[in-house]
């Protein structure tokens, strides 16, 4: 459901830099410009919050906040003061009433919109369909720890992406980083003084716009009970020494990337797919999500041929073998002819496989462009 | 409420409306502002040259002001050339230039009050934690040029230019004093 947020403030430039602040979230903002509409519209409309100044026309804010709070139906509506009326006795006179939050003006519409986000719901408005991010987007990686070789084994290891890994010596560095840019993943050294890791954690939890970014915890393989706690809170766990190739996979699945170009692609009129080096799992599943989808996109953008590449495969084994014969199987029924292309040693060990012994392999691309349709001169029996 | 005004140093007049200018300024237009001419009046003395003479009392002005009620009694007026206050407003408002001249006169003149109200806010709100409690009044505009306004004689006048990034501010305070 949409959460409905209500401003009463009699300037107009007040209302407007409201909703711009809010623009970004699925929200509606209505708008009064004095306490007696105010408290009509909130009647009418019961909004999940409040926004109110205090000096107005016709109806000051402190009157509409009495009225409010008086009102069985209405005093439950969260109210958070948006005036320029400050100093420590107003205040603390109008917090008696009844306020979630008070914010003196001038103010920041980031504030806004944090203070906000600790009283209501905020969500992300998505105006079109997402966009689904790919390996080759960038990303901003903050990796918070004291330790400067740490931060550097993971530069190091994440140095073939496109991410930025920045650093942060600190809980409050981190949370200076946060303030002017909103990181895509942070990572952070369970290790810090002060459980100062879980203190930052619950400090991007509680802010709308890094609700949703991935808090990796770093911690040693043999401290499980950090890890434990870590885990309950909330983070995900990456153990040191860190493997920053399984580092680099739990990142891109966090941020739920798009990996097919990994595997799938078109060149010279032809829809290729390349299998991995290393079939894991996860791997073929990855492959097995984008299958279809490719084809069809291939299918649509007018090809006829595909190369199936097994020719960075070192080793064959019946999850990869189950995957190509879906994949040939596929081709087949979406009227793509396809071509194989392997190793002398992946041909050695089809004949091995009762599914694979028929297969017939192209020595490289080239020669499978070629001669394409035609019968692999150096093929298997 | 005591209709008296009590006795008030001009450096905390200063401090807080150097700091309330800045700060304003800073948060809501991103720009820096510089002190840069004080003058201080007694009663109903010639109204000070800053205001009176030169370009800037020639010029086009948009003219912000609010009260402060309480312990203290007094005005604020924030003086804008016309072309600075259509630029203050569009910072504010995200607007471009020509947005703000297809706006009108009426948003420019809201988007100043505000201005004018958070300003004079924070003032009177470090005022009130100095000891002075007081309340806002609701904020109103003056437009035109070669005009002056006059405080009446039992009153202290403050009058402080700001420099913004190459524009001129002017912050004049008008104190009631006696009965």
């Amino acid at each position: 459901m949409r959460i409905k947020i209500l401003t009463v403030d009699d300037s107009k430039t007040v209302r407007i830099i409201v909703r711009k602040a809010f623009k970004a979230y699925d929200c509606e903002i209505l708008e009064a410009a004095n306490g007696v509409e105010g408290l009509a519209l909130a009647a009418k409309t019961m909004p999940d919050l409040i926004l109110l100044d205090v000096t107005m026309p016709v109806m000051d804010g402190v009157e509409m906040l009495t009225k409010l709070k008086s009102d069985p139906q209405l005093k439950g509506i969260p109210v958070m003061m948006l005036t320029a009326e400050g100093g420590r006795d107003n205040v603390l006179k109008i917090a008696k009433i009844g306020v979630r939050d008070y914010i003196v003006k001038p103010f920041e519409e980031d504030v806004l919109i944090e203070k906000a986000g600790r009283i209501i719901e905020l969500t992300q408005l998505q105006e079109a369909p997402p966009k689904v991010r790919s390996l080759t987007d960038p990303a901003n990686i903050l990796c918070v720890d004291d330790k400067p070789a740490i931060i550097q084994q993971i530069q190091a290891g994440l140095k073939h992406t496109p991410w930025k890994v920045v650093s942060a010596a600190n809980q409050s560095e981190a949370i200076d980083y946060c303030s002017k840019m909103t990181p895509d993943v942070v990572i952070v050294s369970l290790s810090l003084p002060e459980e100062a890791a879980f203190a930052l954690y619950r400090h991007i939890r509680s802010h709308a716009k890094m609700k949703m970014v991935p808090v990796f915890g770093l911690v040693v393989k043999t401290e499980t009970a950090l890890q434990q706690q870590a885990q309950t809170a909330g983070l995900l766990v990456v153990t040191k020494p860190i493997d920053c190739v399984d580092l680099e996979a739990r990142i891109v699945k966090s941020l739920h990337l798009d990996t097919s170009a990994r595997y799938f692609g078109s060149e010279d009129g032809y829809f290729t797919l390349k299998m991995p080096e290393n079939c894991s799992p996860a791997a073929l599943a990855e492959i097995a999500t984008a299958l279809k989808p490719k084809l069809t996109e291939a299918v649509d953008a007018g090809h006829s041929r595909a190369l199936i590449n097994l020719s960075a495969m070192t080793s064959l084994h019946m999850g990869a073998i189950k995957q190509i014969v879906q994949v040939m199987q596929l081709c087949h029924d979406t009227g793509l002819n396809y071509a194989l292309i392997g190793n002398l040693h992946l041909q050695d060990e089809c004949k091995g496989f009762e599914d694979t012994r028929s297969w017939q392999f192209f020595q490289s691309v080239e020669d499978a462009k070629t001669n394409f349709g035609k019968t692999p001169s150096l093929a298997t029996a | 409420m005591s209709a008296v005004t009590p006795v008030i140093s001009e450096a905390l007049i200063r401090t807080n409306i150097v700091r309330s200018v800045s700060d304003v300024f800073k948060t809501m237009l991103r720009r820096s502002t510089k002190l840069d001419h004080v003058s201080v009046a007694e009663g109903d003395g010639e109204t000070p040259t800053v205001v009176r003479d030169g370009v800037f009392a020639k010029s086009s002005l948009v003219v912000g002001t609010v009260g402060f009620l309480g312990e203290i009694n007094g005005l604020i007026y924030l003086y804008f050339e016309d072309s600075f206050a259509q630029t203050c407003a569009g910072q504010m408002l995200g607007m471009s230039e020509q947005e703000m001249t297809e706006s009108g006169e009426e948003v420019v003149n809201d988007a100043i009050g505000e201005l004018t109200n958070m300003t004079v806010g924070s003032f009177k709100n470090s005022l009130s934690d100095q000891g002075f409690p007081c309340k806002l009044t609701i904020p109103s505009i003056l437009r035109g040029s070669k005009f002056s306004i006059e405080p009446i004689s039992d009153a202290m006048r403050f009058i402080y230019t700001f420099e913004s990034e190459g524009q001129r501010l002017v912050a004049d305070i008008i104190l009631k004093v006696g009965d």
